[in-house]
C-alpha cells in the first residue's frame, strides 16, 4: 500500500459535470485530484451518448456527447486535474482531523480536504455473461474486465460479445507473442455490432484459418476437476453442442451499478444524495454531491443542471476551505486573478 | 416521478433492461417486467435498451398506457414478484407477441 495522496480537492467521477467540476474549483484557485471507474473520461456521454445529438448546452445548439467532452477537456486543461480512471471509490471515512480519507479497488488512497460526488448513475462496470454458477471462475479462466493478453497466451481462447472490443480481442489474440493457441468468437447469431472495417477484418481472419466463429446462446457450462472445460450452445438449429475452451474473455459491454455510495453514510433519498441547494453541501461536512446523483425540490437531470451546481458547489467549498477569506464574484472576462488562474494573463 | 413499462412487454420480457438499471428495480412476473417506483430514480439508461421501446418515463406515457403507472406499481408490491437484476432469454414466442398492442388481457399477475 502506497501512501496516502493528499489533496484539496477530490472529484469522484469524470463525466461533464464532474468535468466542469474541475473546472469551477480551478477558477477558485483549487486544484483536483479525479477518480473514474471508466478508462477514459466523459461518464455517460463517452459510454451511451458518444454519437448522439445534444441541443440544450447553452450556447452550444448541437454537438454529440464525445464532442461535449472534447470541449469539457479543453476548457479544464488550464487547471491540470490529476486523472485516476479505471477504478472505483470503495470507502470514504471522516480521519480524526476532519479530513477525508479516501480509498480505491485498485488501492490507491486520498487524504482530501473536500470531495465532490459526480458519479451519475454510478460507475459503469462489465456486464457479465449470465449462468448459474459460471461466476466461480471470475478471474481464473473467466474475464469481463478489459482484456488483457496474458490470460490466454498459449491457450485455448473464446470471446464472447459483438461489438468492436469482441471482434478487436480476437484479432489481437489470434497473432504476435502472446497470442493464444486458437481463437473462437461467440456471439449469438451471425450478425455484429462492430464497426464494418472489423467485421470484415474479422472475416478475414475466419476465412484465413487465424480465428472461428461460432454461433449459440450459452446455456451451461461443463467442468472437470475444478476447472472450466466448456460452455454449452444451444446453436440456431436449436441442438445443444459444446464449445471448449481453456479462457473466457467476454466483452458484453458496460453497464451503470450505484454500487457503494449507498454504504458511505450520507442522507439519501430514493438512492441519491440529498443536498442543500446553496452549496450542494450533502449531509457531510466537505462532501458535496453534484449532477444525476443528487436529488433536491425541483430537482432535473440535465446535464447544464449539473453545472450549475458545480458552481454553487465550488462557492461553497472555498466558503469551508478558506474561510476568512471574503469570497468575491468575480467575472473571466475582467479578472486579473482568474485570468492568472486560466493561464491567458 | 418513476419510469413504467408500458404493454408492449407482455409476453415478450427480453430483459435486456435489468442489465443496466443502476438500482436493480426491475421485479418479474410470469409474463411481464415491472418498475418498482419506490427504487426507480428516473435515470432513463432502460428506455433505450428494450427492443420493443416498452419503457417510458412516467410522464411521456402515451395516451393510451396511462393506466400502466397504477399496473407497475400494483405489480411491484405482489410477493411472488422478485427482483431481476441480470438478463436471462426472452419468452419463447416473444417474436410473434413483441408488435402485437392491446396486450393487458394476456398479463398474468
Amino acid at each position: 500500500m502506497t501512501s496516502p495522496i493528499d489533496t484539496t480537492a477530490l472529484v469522484i467521477g469524470a463525466g461533464p459535470v464532474g468535468l466542469f467540476q474541475v473546472f469551477q474549483l480551478g477558477l477558485q484557485g483549487i486544484h483536483a485530484h479525479v477518480i473514474d471507474a471508466l478508462p477514459h473520461v466523459g461518464g455517460q456521454c463517452a459510454e451511451l451518448y458518444a454519437g448522439k445529438p445534444i441541443y440544450d448546452i447553452p450556447g452550444i445548439p448541437f454537438c454529440t456527447g464525445s464532442e461535449l467532452v472534447e470541449r469539457l477537456q479543453q476548457q479544464i486543461a488550464p487547471f491540470k486535474p490529476a486523472l485516476h480512471l479505471g477504478q472505483q471509490v470503495s470507502r470514504i471515512a471522516r480521519q480524526a482531523d476532519q479530513r477525508l480519507h479516501i480509498s480505491t479497488d485498485t488501492g490507491l488512497t486520498f487524504l482530501a480536504s473536500s470531495v465532490f460526488i459526480a458519479a451519475g448513475v454510478g460507475a459503469f462496470v462489465p456486464r457479465r455473461m449470465v449462468l448459474d454458477g459460471l461466476e466461480a471462475f471470475d478471474g481464473t479462466q473467466v474475464f469481463a474486465e478489459h482484456p488483457a493478453p496474458a490470460r490466454w497466451a498459449g491457450l485455448h481462447l473464446v470471446v464472447a460479445g459483438d461489438g468492436d472490443t469482441a471482434l478487436q480481442t480476437c484479432l489481437d489474440a489470434s497473432a504476435g507473442p502472446q497470442a493464444a493457441a486458437s481463437v473462437t468468437l461467440l456471439h449469438r447469431r451471425d450478425q455484429f455490432s462492430a464497426t464494418p472495417e472489423l467485421i470484415a477484418q474479422m472475416r478475414q481472419a475466419c476465412a484465413d484459418g487465424r480465428m472461428r466463429f461460432v454461433a449459440g446462446q450459452p446455456t451451461g457450462w461443463h467442468a472437470e476437476h475444478g476447472r472450466l472445460q466448456a460452455l454449452e450452445l444451444l446453436n440456431p438449429q436449436g441442438e445443444n453442442e459444446p464449445l471448449a475452451l481453456d479462457v473466457l474473455q467476454t466483452c458484453l459491454g458496460l453497464s451503470p451499478k450505484l454500487g457503494p455510495v449507498a454504504q458511505w453514510g450520507l442522507a439519501m433519498e430514493r438512492k441519491q444524495l440529498v443536498v442543500n441547494t446553496e452549496t450542494f453541501a450533502t449531509s457531510e461536512p466537505g462532501i458535496f454531491a453534484v449532477g444525476d446523483i443528487n436529488t433536491y425540490p425541483g430537482k432535473k437531470k440535465l446535464i447544464l443542471c449539473g453545472f450549475h451546481e458545480a458552481t454553487l458547489a465550488a462557492f461553497g467549498a472555498v466558503a469551508l476551505l478558506r474561510p476568512t477569506e471574503k469570497a468575491l464574484l468575480q467575472y473571466t472576462t475582467t479578472s486579473t486573478l482568474l485570468h492568472q488562474r486560466l493561464g491567458i494573463a | 416521478m418513476t419510469h413504467v413499462v408500458s404493454e408492449s412487454c407482455i409476453q415478450c420480457k427480453y430483459t435486456d433492461c435489468v442489465d443496466v438499471c443502476p438500482v436493480d428495480c426491475f421485479r418479474e412476473g410470469p409474463n411481464f417486467l415491472t418498475i418498482d417506483p419506490d427504487e426507480c430514480i428516473d435515470c432513463a439508461v432502460c428506455i433505450p435498451e428494450c427492443p420493443v421501446n416498452a419503457i417510458y418515463a412516467e410522464e411521456d406515457l402515451p395516451a393510451d398506457q396511462q393506466h400502466m403507472t397504477k399496473v407497475n406499481a400494483e405489480l411491484a408490491l405482489l410477493p411472488g414478484w422478485k427482483s431481476i437484476t441480470k438478463r436471462k432469454a426472452p419468452m419463447a414466442d416473444a417474436e410473434q407477441w413483441k408488435d402485437k398492442t392491446g396486450k393487458l388481457s394476456q398479463l398474468i399477475r
